[in-house]
């Protein structure tokens, strides 16, 4: 004699028709946020840590200029000389204004205006390259820079 | 009459497009690179054709004048001075003399990057910590919060006027101003 009844036990199925709406929501979420990177960088470079530091927001505006250690296919640094990457090959620093001006020429005319230099560069590279960089920007005309960097914790 | 068929609409077996947005999701996730595009903003100066570039009279008193040696010590002044001591220097110097003062950085073409950006980095945060005291005082809040007609007020009011010498290769100098 049992107080229960006894029911037939089987376990409900559960209701999975919103998962993939969820998973969906996450899917875009990921495809906002994420920047595919369009160049292979063939040198290494970590960037400087500041504080005050500003957002570069339109993505259409910016190029970029990459310096650093030049790097094989593996990742492995070959040499110690400072190399600088525009797209996808490595140039010499007489390179660049004719470089900056042809990307220039690419862009729509209100991006013209607003076009903004990045530039990625290892912290130790010597002052002097910087420089000559800034100068063939000068020379292209291109004068708004961002030097980029990833903000410092403490 | 005719017999009326009763059709049931077949359902769709949709238990497959989680594994779809599944595997779609974790492409996303391996792929994405959560780093920000960020960095220090600066302007360069134009490049004047002309070729007689009369220097402008600036008394030397509005002039602070910092240099980076080949040895990546920071120079102000004619005194070496600390990395952490930057910002109060240049934030009392900028107070003093309000709009006409002059930050010049001079860079030896051997110092690393790191230093130099560094430098750049301690005096923009002077100019924001005056740029927040401005606006606090103006405007009863602080630079962030302005709208932009505020901020752009304030700019004028504490503009950053950065001028870099530019050591090149030549041993040639040229002189040309930021923002």
């Amino acid at each position: 004699m049992s107080i229960y009844r006894h029911k037939c036990h089987a376990i409900p199925e559960l209701n999975t028709a919103s998962l993939p709406d969820l998973i969906f929501t996450i899917l875009f979420f990921f495809m906002l946020v994420t920047n595919m990177r369009k160049v292979t960088v063939k040198v290494k470079y970590q960037v400087p840590q500041g504080k005050e530091l500003t957002r570069l927001t339109k993505k259409s505006t910016n190029s970029y200029i990459y310096i650093g250690k030049p790097t094989a296919a593996d990742g492995s640094v070959i040499s110690n000389n400072t190399q600088i990457q525009l797209n996808d090959k490595l140039v010499n620093i007489d390179e660049v204004t004719k470089y900056m001006v042809e990307e220039r020429k690419t862009m729509s005319a209100e991006d013209r205006k607003q076009m903004v230099v990045s530039i990625r560069a290892d912290k130790s590279t010597p002052m002097g390259t910087i420089t000559d960089v800034k100068q063939a920007l000068r020379k292209a005309n291109a004068l708004n820079i961002n030097l980029a960097a990833t903000n410092q914790r403490n | 009459m005719f017999k009326r068929e009763r059709r049931d609409i077949p359902k769709l077996n949709t238990s497959s497009t989680a594994d779809i947005s599944f595997m779609l999701l974790i492409l996303f996730l391996v792929t994405t690179s959560m780093d920000m595009n960020k960095g220090v903003d600066r302007q360069l100066p134009p490049i004047d054709k002309t070729e007689d570039q009369r220097p402008t009279p600036i008394n030397a008193r509005m002039v602070m004048k910092c240099s980076i040696t080949a040895d990546n010590k920071i120079v102000i002044d004619d005194k070496t001075i600390d990395k952490k001591q930057i910002k109060n220097l240049a934030f009392n110097f900028i107070k003093a003399r309000g709009k006409e003062h002059i930050i010049q950085i001079q860079a030896d073409r051997k110092a690393s990057y790191d230093t130099y950006f560094q430098l750049q980095n301690q005096i923009i945060a002077a100019y924001n910590a005056l740029r927040n005291e401005h606006s606090l005082a103006t405007f009863g809040k602080g630079y962030d919060l302005c709208s932009n007609e505020q901020k752009a007020v304030i700019n004028e009011e504490v503009p950053q006027r950065i001028s870099e010498v530019y050591t090149m290769s030549t041993e040639a100098t040229q002189k040309g101003g930021a923002e």
